[in-house]
């Protein structure tokens, strides 16, 4: 009897699934699927402008006229120092060499043949800097080398080397307190960019000093390296970009983000289960950009709408996308989880902020550019396509 | 020893045998409970009305004659059929939990007992296609249930010259049940949800029971209980409130030989006091049941006479919450069981098994009940 007590109960797991015979078996009915579009406030959504700086891009841009008009970048090193302490003894030392490193972020791989030209600029450049005040450095004269960019390579680092009576070129006057500033121009065959590393995100420009030491006492030299990266950099289009504000712009430099407004119903909200909600956007124009590096957009929540400066919910319901260059499909952005837990859990307000995703903000060149809720055709508006389930109808009991 | 090597195989048979939880709890306040001890199901539950062991009728309690306390456990498996499919499933319980004992020198008995009412547990899943976003999308949905009612019972009984057992008790009615509803797309996409209530349930009912004993070899038994009505609350909202049948029972136990006693009873719920509350609510319905139960025990040695018995019996019975409209559901079940005492017969352990079939028009379904019993006379 133990025994059989031991083996009943030592049994108990438990399988209670049956197959569902409705509406026979099915209590309470099943579960109703709503789908429902949900337009913006009219009005209430707009475009801002300044989110990240050129010089705080994490990428800096350069191209012959992709856009229909050339980008260039300029960066400035700090002070290289004209002597070098050796044994509590301030010594000079000889150049050797210098060498320049550049990061390729991203290029078009089916264009080949590019070279990044990289001119000697007048030392003290800054935010304030424009195209046109820099544009007549850029002359042969001041050409200190062209480095060419590799057909094979997609991404990583290219570098420069100069020596011999070329070292001239880069030397470092004491009235320029030590100072070098580039700028970085493309070279191609064909009309394309490349986005290069930038300081902001650590992986900017380098240069790079090899030099003998000489001391005389000991009749021995040593070698030192100075290595000085970029601490400012920049880049510059020759033409400015203008944004409209009746549309929903993202992306370009400085960067803009969209705060879009919805109405967003209480029966949602309150008692309803979300279980898809895709953002639908218009683009005014086909995405334009480098080809092969597609644009990522973001869509956060906002937890509290303070217009262009609402902070914005970056730890949960982020909805990500990826956008094709030269795509003019409507951009549907699924963003369930924005509403879910954000807008619904944590009862924030109903609107969101695109914009490109940080890696790409002021650093890409491409810039969506949607319609808004201000569009005369209301099938080009944003809208917001819901779809939930209703309280289900359990039975008492 | 070979009574505890074929209980031994008896207990193992659930190992080998396939099934699943009811169906006919779906419905309704769910599957009801018997409040039968394991040594009553073995016999068909025809001895529930006469057992002290068992909750079913209050006079019983006088036959008490030591402190005794009660745990019984089952396990169902079974075999489900329906037109979505068929499926084997299992699931295991405690419906009985007891203690009584006499009140010396004064003729009375006094009892609680805990016991299923109804039972709610159960899962069902179920698949189609919806027509989202101008597309086909598979879907899945799950219903699952658990929790169910209870019966706390708190009675009393007095022995009037050994011919007269008079009983009454006092039962709370009340459990929970957690239930789900979950939605699974085949498209990605699309989320799964899951939405969930709790809903809760309390009631008060009252019994009296009777038993006569007519001469040493008959007796007979009567039970009256009126369960009122539930109150049901929804997370916490007062939603519903469902009348409870009244209950009716008659015995007859008759010792036909020494070693051999029949017993047969028949029961009577008026379940279709809830059947207004339920429709209203939106669900099917309720209808009354009649259950009727026969069998015996057969004990080989009289010096001995809790040292194996032989129990069997058989009983048919309705289910008051049809699948669907209009139907009802019928229950037939037949039954063996043992039991022994041991340490010098405080303790005891009864086992009880049942196959029993179940129908209502396309659904139907089978399988073995194991029901353990143990007994405590400290």
């Amino acid at each position: 009897m133990a025994l059989a007590g031991a083996v009943l109960l030592g049994g108990c797991q438990e399988k209670l699934t049956s197959p569902g015979d409705c509406p026979a078996l099915c209590p309470g009915g099943s579960p109703q699927v709503v789908d429902e579009i949900l337009s913006p406030i009219i009005g209430a959504d707009s475009s801002f402008v300044g989110y990240v700086k050129p010089q705080a891009a994490p990428a800096l841009l350069v191209s012959n006229g992709l856009e229909g008009f050339e980008e260039r970048a300029v960066m400035r090193f700090p002070p290289r120092s004209d002597s070098v302490g050796v044994r509590d003894t301030l010594r000079s030392y000889t150049v050797d060499s210098v060498a320049f490193g550049f990061t390729v972020l991203a290029r078009d791989t089916l264009a080949p043949g590019l070279q990044l030209l990289v001119y000697r600029l007048p030392p003290f450049i800054d935010s304030t800097t424009s195209y046109a005040q820099l544009d007549p450095a850029f002359i042969p004269e001041n050409l200190l080398l062209a480095v060419p960019i590799p057909d094979s390579l997609k991404t990583g680092t290219i570098r420069a080397v100069v020596q011999g009576s070329d070292l001239s070129r880069v030397a470092l006057a004491p009235a320029d307190s030590g100072v070098l500033s580039l700028g970085v121009r493309l070279d191609s065959p064909s009309f394309t960019g490349v986005r290069l590393g930038a300081s902001a995100a650590g992986n900017g420009g380098v240069f790079l000093t090899y030099a003998t030491v000489a001391i005389p006492d000991t009749g021995t030299a040593k070698l030192r390296t100075f290595p000085l990266t970029a601490t400012f950099n920049t880049t510059l289009p020759a033409v400015p970009e203008v944004i409209d504000s009746t549309l929903l712009t993202v992306g370009g430099s400085p960067s803009a983000r969209s705060l879009i407004r919805f109405e967003f119903p209480s029966r949602i909200r309150d008692s309803a289960t979300v279980i898809r909600a895709t953002l639908e956007l218009t683009p005014v124009a086909p995405l334009t950009g480098l080809a092969t590096d597609p644009v990522r957009i973001v869509a956060r929540g906002i937890l509290s709408d303070l217009g262009a400066k609402s902070p914005v919910e970056s730890r949960f319901g982020v909805a990500v996308d990826s956008i094709p260059v030269g795509t003019s499909a409507t951009e549907e952005l699924e963003m369930v989880r924005l509403l879910q837990q954000v807008w619904i859990g944590e009862s924030r307000p109903a609107g969101l902020v695109l914009s490109l995703t940080p890696d790409l903000e002021s650093g890409s060149f491409s810039r969506p550019v949607f319609y808004s809720s201000r569009a005369a055709d209301p099938a080009v508006r944003p809208r917001l396509r819901v779809s939930y389930l209703r309280s289900f109808p359990f039975e008492n009991p | 020893m070979r009574a505890a090597w074929l209980l031994g195989v008896l207990a193992t048979m659930p190992g080998l045998v396939w099934g699943q939880s009811s169906q006919f709890g779906v419905r309704g306040l769910g599957f009801p409970g018997r409040g039968l001890n394991a040594r009553v199901i073995a016999s068909g539950g025809a001895f529930g009305l006469f057992d002290s062991e068992s909750s079913l009728n209050p006079a019983a309690l006088a036959g008490a004659t030591a402190l005794t306390s009660i745990f019984t456990a089952s396990g169902a498996y079974r075999t489900v059929e329906n037109p979505a499919g068929t499926a084997s499933t299992r699931d295991t319980r405690f419906p009985l939990l007891m203690i009584l004992g006499p009140v010396r020198q004064t003729g009375t008995a006094l009892g609680v007992s805990y016991s299923g009412y109804t039972d709610r547990d159960f899962s069902i899943v179920s698949s189609g296609t919806l027509d989202l976003r101008g597309g086909a999308v598979g879907v899945t949905d799950t219903f699952t249930s658990r929790g169910g009612l209870s019966d706390l019972r708190a009675a009393g009984a007095y022995r009037i010259r050994d011919r007269w057992l008079l009983g009454a008790g006092l039962h709370v009615i009340t459990g929970s049940n957690r239930v789900e509803s979950r939605r699974s797309f085949e498209d990605s996409t699309f989320l799964s949800s899951v939405q969930r209530a709790e809903i809760s349930f309390a009631g008060f009912g009252v019994s009296g029971g009777a038993i006569r004993q007519m001469g040493p070899r008959f007796a007979i038994a009567a039970l009256v209980r009126s369960d009122g009505h539930v109150n049901v609350d929804r997370d916490s909202t007062r939603v519903a409130t469902v009348d409870l049948p009244y209950t009716f029972g008659l015995g007859l136990r008759w010792q036909l030989a020494p070693k051999l006693g029949l017993a047969t009873q028949a029961i009577v719920r008026t379940w279709s006091a809830a059947n207004s509350d339920l429709v209203v609510q939106g669900g099917v319905g309720a209808n009354n049941t009649f259950e009727v139960a026969l069998g015996g025990e057969f004990t080989p040695d009289l010096q001995r006479p809790y040292s194996r018995p032989v129990r069997f019996g058989g009983r048919y019975g309705r289910l008051p919450f049809p699948l669907e409209p209009g139907t009802e559901a019928h229950e037939y079940a037949v039954s063996v069981g043992s039991g022994m005492r041991f340490a010098q017969q405080r303790a005891g352990a009864d086992l009880g098994v049942e196959h029993v079939w179940r129908s209502e028009g396309v659904h139907s379904e089978h399988g073995f009940i194991f029901t353990l019993g143990i007994s405590v006379r400290p």
